[in-house]
């Protein structure tokens, strides 16, 4: 993808941003600063062009919960400070305080791993780690199972439609469709397995567990902002732990 | 023959792990299609706990929530509940508790337990007890009804677990079953499953 500014800095510097996140929201207190992330986000999402699929994402991963957290607090939350009534349910001052803050903090973390996730690709993000020391099983461990699961599902789908030819119901009553599920999964579960002989003997055959170091044609850099940045988080982060504890 | 922590992860038990992740997520999907209201989605972790032990489906747990919220960031508190899951099938089938049917069946309740105990905590510390999913409805039906947030979500998480969960190990065990002999001799723990006579 056409890299700007945003996306070319180093995965971890994106990735300590959002620990960094993370942690202001839950050291200052109270529901605005943590709503006011979210634009703040959104900004940076435009920023490096990748707004449509950042609040996309938020909205589908995000939205559902945070109206059920939201209404659950409200009503529910133990609280002696009666604010509204309507039919049997009942909402608090606590209730809402709770669930405002609760909710934007979802909301703020939720949505910044989201952001990373958005402008880093995960093959780069793997590669931060393993400069960092993962050990280079653990980055293949991760990379394959990216890759595996959507020719999984391709399989499952040719297996449900082949079981469908051979006879198995998949829809009617729920203990019908039960019945489909072991038919579809079975030989699903048994067939990649028996996958794996296969690639662990071409792993083994390019020297792949081998106990020497390993160059990578992929390589990462760090620019000077990589650099200062997340200095610069620690040093908010820092600040706002004082505050906290001196006010 | 005695296993130390390090033998778990040679490359057979590593390159199970994407297949195992995979499983998870890949069955939860198939039950979504056939809209079953289990959720199958630790399939996975399940199998690898049982044919390459403990530590292996604790990284495969790890892993799948990892990935999973990767598109959904909600799921990363819960690799907590993966790992505790991997653990114990892996610890259970150590101890030769997925030989036979019943012994599976207990295996499954312990195993809800474990994913009770371990996921209520984050569900009511972390969303406040709701997260969306079908399960938040008898939590608020149980809130509604006067209990309070922790029994309530203590209660709904089970009664929604135990069926999953005994549901997914017999699956796993019937999947084990049909394994061959010759595949099962390649995996740490697949002895306990052969059905030649071993000399255990």
């Amino acid at each position: 993808m056409q890299k700007n500014f945003i996306q070319q800095l180093h995965p971890l510097t994106k990735f300590f941003f959002a620990l960094f996140v993370s942690a202001s929201v839950l050291i200052i207190p109270g529901f605005i600063f943590s709503f006011l992330v979210f634009p703040m986000l959104l900004l940076i999402a435009v920023a490096a062009g990748v707004a449509k699929e950042f609040f996309g994402t938020v909205m589908k991963a995000l939205l559902f919960l945070l109206i059920i957290v939201f209404f659950m607090q409200l009503f529910f939350y133990p609280g002696d400070h009666l604010i509204g009534q309507w039919g049997i349910f009942k909402w608090t001052e606590e209730g809402l305080n709770y669930g405002l803050t609760l909710t934007s903090r979802i909301l703020a973390m939720g949505s910044v791993f989201i952001l990373f996730f958005c402008l880093t690709e995960v093959r780069d993000f793997v590669k931060s780690l393993e400069d960092a020391g993962l050990p280079p099983m653990g980055a293949y461990v991760v990379l394959s199972t990216l890759q595996i699961i959507p020719e999984m599902r391709r399989q499952a789908n040719t297996i449900m439609d082949a079981q469908k030819t051979r006879g198995v119901e998949t829809e009617g009553s729920m203990l019908t469709r039960a019945r489909a599920f072991i038919p579809t999964l079975t030989p699903l579960i048994l067939s990649s397995i028996s996958s794996t002989e296969e690639r662990a003997i071409t792993l083994e055959s390019r020297a792949f567990s081998a106990p020497t170091k390993k160059t990578s044609l992929h390589k990462l850099t760090k620019s000077t902002a990589d650099r200062i940045l997340p200095f610069i988080y620690l040093i908010i982060l820092l600040g706002m732990v004082l505050w906290r504890i001196l006010t | 023959m005695k296993r130390s922590f390090k033998d778990d992860f040679n490359m057979m038990s590593m390159l199970l792990i994407p297949i195992g992740v995979a499983v998870n997520i890949v069955g939860f999907q198939i039950a979504n299609v056939l809209r079953l209201p289990i959720f199958l989605d630790t399939i996975g972790t399940i199998l690898i706990g049982v044919v390459a032990g403990p530590w292996v489906a604790l990284l495969a747990g790890l892993i799948t929530n990892l990935i999973n919220g990767i598109f959904n960031p909600t799921y990363f508190p819960y690799a907590i509940t993966s790992m505790a899951i991997g653990l114990g099938v892996g610890y259970l089938a150590k101890g030769g508790m997925f030989k036979n049917i019943p012994k599976t069946i207990i295996s499954g309740i312990v195993i809800t337990f474990i994913a009770v105990i371990v996921s209520a905590p984050i569900t009511v510390l972390v969303f406040g007890g709701a997260t969306g999913s079908t399960g938040s409805l008898l939590t608020a039906t149980f809130l509604a009804s006067g209990q309070k947030i922790w029994s309530a979500v203590f209660a709904s998480s089970f009664i929604f677990e135990i069926a999953d969960k005994v549901v997914s190990v017999l699956i796993v065990y019937f999947i084990v079953r049909k394994m061959s002999d010759r595949y099962l001799s390649k995996m740490n723990y697949g002895t306990l499953y052969m059905k030649r006579e071993s000399n255990n």
